[in-house]
């Protein structure tokens, strides 16, 4: 993925605030680690946005640092100190039991030392699974928000108060295609402009209800879109999309009429 | 990455174990934190849970910051609003059982409350550049989601984002700058 494209796009800022899919993470990535500007617009994004987090701040209750401290202390690994005898020196000095001792204590060290590896295995093992775990856990949150968005869309073209509508191209745009869906009764509109030829930069799609021979503003309509929320007009009696410079028109440009659909 | 080295300093600290190296970044985190997830959430018996879960998240996940891919707290930020849109997730119906109304009438709620009001120089800014803001930054939205809100484009959308930034700074310099001239002149 080019830089112009990670910028035009905004896709650090996604970055950033953790929206992004793991295999376009990986590419920001790759990006920021050989693009050093790149780095540094990033690195100013950052800052930015901790600026905003500061200057937003909220001070907690003194009760949530105190019940952090009890969770910690309650599940970590407190370690005692362990008390040290010091033995005195025995003047019936026995050889023997000193062998038997040493022997003991040699046994003790090399069991320690085994569980002591068995332990640190465990826990690289366990470091690893919840690094898997954390990972799991965000792939699957982004995988709920699309499939969320994806429910909405379905959900709002997927109902029988939904009325398709398809917007052919005329002449201009003989190949040209856009599906209306209008629901009457919450009063909603969404287009789907996946078939609008894409357009030079400093011109949009535009699209107008026509009521009582008056074209009223319903929305720019950017081309090779899913679904795109319109501004649902009463008593409309058609759809049109024209062409007009970037930003949208007051009024529309009727010779650069594409397509229009009674309704 | 530009990581603080007092940051640093403490992550080191934390990944031998150390509670205080923890404490340590709570202090100067959890209000910035704290601010995000009561905003996003706003409930605050909700919201100190989710700021003592967010901690307990970075205790045992430190082990998996890299501060080459950038700073100590926008990894915090992405847990703490990821716990909180995951507790939120949990106490609402995943799928809208209605049409679009539905979804309008959930944008209408989203509307801010006292403590959520916008502060700093986030809150100079024109409302079209601070409700982008807030609500891919406060509210926890994706751009896909946060354009539909704002009933714009997702172009248009990221352009106020881009717009937005760029004033953020542009205003912070102006005020450093005037801040050097004061302590200049004050002094001289």
């Amino acid at each position: 993925m080019d830089k112009k494209k990670i910028l035009e796009d905004g896709l650090l800022a996604q970055y950033l605030l953790g929206e992004l899919s793991d295999d376009k993470e990986i590419l920001i990535q790759k990006g920021l680690k050989e693009d050093a500007d790149l780095r540094s617009i990033f690195e100013g994004l950052e800052e930015e946005f901790q600026n905003i987090a500061f200057e937003n701040a909220i001070q907690p209750p003194d009760s949530v640092k105190i019940a952090l401290s009890d969770a910690l202390e309650t599940n970590g690994e407190t370690s005692k100190v362990r008390d040290i005898t010091v033995l005195k020196k025995s003047d019936t000095f026995n050889y023997g039991r000193l062998a038997v001792a040493a022997s003991l204590a040699a046994i003790f060290a090399l069991s320690s030392f085994w569980f002591y590896n068995r332990w640190q295995a465990s826990e690289d093992n366990l470091k690893a699974l919840q690094e898997q775990t954390f990972a799991l856990q965000d792939r699957l949150s982004n995988l709920e928000q699309t499939f969320e968005v994806t429910s909405q869309r379905y959900q709002s073209i997927n109902n029988r108060n939904v009325i398709p509508l398809l917007l052919k191209g005329n002449r201009i745009f003989p190949e040209s295609r856009a599906v209306a869906y209008v629901n009457h009764t919450t009063k909603s509109v969404l287009v789907n402009s996946q078939g609008l030829p894409p357009l030079e930069k400093d011109k949009t799609y535009q699209m107008w209800a026509d009521v009582d021979g008056i074209m009223i503003n319903m929305g720019l309509l950017p081309a090779d879109t899913d679904l795109i929320p319109l501004k649902y007009i009463d008593k409309a009696e058609s759809f049109n999309i024209t062409i007009e410079p970037a930003g949208g028109n007051d009024h529309p440009t009727v010779e650069n009429l594409i397509s229009n659909v009674l309704l | 990455m530009a990581a603080d080295p007092k940051d640093i300093e403490s992550i080191n600290l934390l990944l031998q174990g150390d509670k205080n190296a923890l404490y340590l970044l709570y202090d100067k985190y959890s209000g910035a934190l704290y601010g995000v997830i009561l905003r996003m959430c706003r409930e605050e018996d909700l919201a100190k849970d989710l700021l003592q879960e967010s901690f307990i998240k970075i205790w045992k996940n430190i082990g998996s910051y890299d501060a080459e891919k950038g700073k100590f707290y926008t990894w915090a930020y992405r847990i703490a609003k990821n716990t909180t849109l995951n507790a939120l997730r949990k106490s609402t119906p995943l799928i809208q059982s209605e049409d679009l109304s539905v979804y309008e009438n959930k944008n209408a709620d989203l509307e801010v409350t006292d403590y959520t009001a916008l502060k700093g120089i986030l809150s100079e800014l024109e409302p079209h550049h601070q409700q982008a803001i807030d609500l891919v930054y406060f509210k926890g939205q994706t751009h896909r989601e946060a354009h539909k809100a704002m009933n714009v484009p997702l172009g248009s959308f990221k352009s106020y984002i881009r717009q937005a930034l760029m004033k953020l700074r542009e205003r912070r310099s102006e005020l450093t700058l005037l801040i050097l001239l004061i302590e200049v002149f004050g002094n001289g």
